[in-house]
């Protein structure tokens, strides 16, 4: 491959830095912009403690099942079609799209207490809206689809012979998928995992409205941002979002490291 | 050990791949089932090896009825055509995959891996990984796995497709003279005839689902039952309304036969193509060896008549 010509790269280069970079190094100045101690104070701030806190809590249970969720959904749709998986693999895509609002909207009215699976709930004394399940079912509806779309076409790029290969060596489907199935998707999953991750740190239309956006109870960081600009504490905001915004960039950082060795070891390999 | 196959149906949809196949494949037998492509004879192998579901039917290996039995516990060695290596483990680890699975113990795997390794040479490769082998070290790669196991039969998806000529005619007399070696029961599927001819003691020629024809290799040469069984495994050429080989027919400058003109000698090496313009406008081609055509020397333009062989 030549290099690409000098023109394209200017306009790339623009695009890209006008578009993501100023405004990411606007947010890192601003966090900066009264000082270290006024930073200091700012970082200790306890709603945005708790929000960070909840965060977290819903990236620890939201991210795993999505994980799971996603693996199986896409070994599923390629290794055993039917009609009901080629639906599924069609419904995947929904809370792509669909705007988080109309989704948080959606899963009010069902899970709501006089909702249609919110009442049995709240008869077994399950509360979903306005709380923590609420929150997590809204971060794991607007990033389901993640995962599964990563998987899809590697899964269907190598193809069943491999694992039909280790079964007729007397391998079982358990072995299979963490001997061969596995070691093949591993990258693609972490890939999608991390997508998952950003885009469960970043949501804001669907758990606003799930969530009833109470501080220091179920407001989530990027929620805590939000409230900060609308109630005229910018400052704080900008240093939540300083927060969040470092956290997405050393993911970034992780996932091409990860993504660059793996690439060197196939170059090596090949 | 021998394997029965009794009526076996198999569709996908509405559309059929095998219908009412039966054969017995004799203890010991290299046996190619040869057809064209969509003639069925990949889906059979596949579910001879529990690969693929049965609709209807049943698969017998050595008098045990394996139907329904899952792969994993059928002890059947099978190779597909791209050798499905194991791209993450080197080569080592994939001779080595059915032995861990069935837990051996780590010198064992490693001596018997360093066995299997010699036999199909590639001793020296053994901490490569596939993607640094070529073609043909792949096929032996992904044989030896499939030996590993001491598999009662062998199953190989047409072996030689995926390599180029000379490699695929090493090849071809290795594998053959390996089965003959082991002894093993093995069943390949191909549908290059010559292949065919050249490794398997005994073929079942397929088409549409069906078997048009079973036999020793020269047999059902000579001898086709049906004319898509001559078409199939070689050329034919039309002499006095019938089908014949084009090697069956004489051609010389003079006595009985049908008369015409060469209209183009073509020289393959040691076939060489004589095509013969009847005075009718009709045309006929037959093969004759290098040292007949050396003998006979003819011309393009020169009156001959053509004969059956004697």
């Amino acid at each position: 491959m030549g290099r690409s010509p000098l023109w394209l790269r200017i306009i790339v280069l623009l695009y890209v830095g006008v578009l993501v970079g100023v405004p990411l190094v606007f947010v890192f100045q601003q966090s900066f912009a009264h000082g270290a101690s006024a930073l200091w104070t700012a970082l200790h701030d306890s709603s945005m403690g708790n929000a960070i806190d909840l965060t977290m809590r819903v990236v620890l249970l939201a991210l795993p099942v999505n994980t799971v969720v996603g693996v199986g959904a896409a070994l599923w749709i390629v290794r055993h079609p039917s009609w009901l998986s080629r639906v599924v693999d069609r419904l995947i895509d929904v809370p792509l799209a669909i705007s988080p609002i109309i989704i948080g909207l959606m899963l009010e009215l069902a899970y709501a207490q006089n909702g249609w699976l919110g009442r049995p709930l709240a008869a077994l004394g399950l509360r979903i809206i306005f709380s923590y399940p609420g929150i997590v079912l809204a971060c794991i509806f607007v990033s389901l689809p993640l995962v599964t779309r990563q998987l899809i076409p590697l899964l269907r790029e190598i193809g069943s012979n491999q694992e039909l290969t280790a079964a007729s060596l007397g391998a079982g489907p358990v072995r299979i998928f963490l001997t061969i199935t596995m070691r093949s998707i591993m990258w693609a999953t972490a890939y999608g995992v991390t997508l998952t991750l950003a885009r469960i740190l970043g949501e804001y239309g669907a758990v606003l409205i799930v969530s009833g956006n109470i501080t220091d109870l179920t407001q989530t960081l990027t929620l805590n941002i939000g409230a900060n600009f609308e109630n005229y504490n910018a400052y704080q905001g900008f240093v939540g979002a300083g927060v969040l915004a470092l956290t997405s960039v050393i993911i970034l950082l992780v996932l091409g490291v990860a993504r660059h060795r793996e690439r060197k070891r196939h170059e090596h390999l090949a | 050990m021998s394997i029965s196959l009794e009526h076996l149906y198999k569709s996908y949809g509405s559309v059929p791949i095998l219908e009412g196949f039966s054969d017995v494949v004799p203890d010991g037998s290299l046996t190619a089932l040869l057809g064209p492509s969509g003639s069925g004879k990949s889906t059979l192998l596949k579910m001879i090896a529990g690969l693929e579901s049965v609709d209807q039917g049943r698969v017998i290996l050595h008098g045990r009825d394996v139907t329904t039995l899952p792969a994993r516990h059928r002890s059947i060695g099978f190779c597909f055509q791209d050798y499905a290596p194991f791209y993450q483990l080197s080569v080592f680890e994939n001779v080595a995959y059915g032995l861990k699975t069935r837990k051996m113990p780590a010198a064992q795997i490693k001596k018997e891996v360093s066995e299997l390794l010699e036999l199909v040479h590639l001793g020296a490769f053994a901490s490569r990984y596939p993607r640094q082998l070529s073609g043909g070290q792949r096929q032996r790669m992904a044989l030896a796995r499939a030996l590993a196991i001491k598999p009662d039969v062998l199953l190989l998806d047409e072996p030689f497709a995926a390599l180029d000529a000379q490699v695929g005619a090493e090849l071809r007399a290795w594998v053959r003279s390996l089965q003959h070696e082991l002894n093993i029961t093995t069943l390949l599927v191909t549908h290059n005839q010559a292949e065919a001819m050249e490794v398997a003691d005994r073929v079942v020629i397929m088409n549409h689902g069906r078997i048009e024809q079973v036999g020793v290799p020269s047999e059902v040469y000579d001898n086709p039952a049906n004319d898509f069984v001559r078409t199939f495994l070689g050329p034919t050429t039309m002499f006095e309304g019938a089908s014949l080989r084009p090697h069956d027919l004489q051609v010389t400058r003079s006595g009985d036969g049908v008369p015409g003109v060469v209209s183009d000698v073509i020289r393959l090496g040691f076939e060489v193509r004589v095509i013969v313009t009847r005075d009718d406008g009709d045309t006929i081609w037959l093969q004759l060896t290098h040292d007949e055509a050396q003998q006979l020397a003819l011309n393009v333009g020169e009156r001959v008549t053509i004969r059956r062989r004697t």
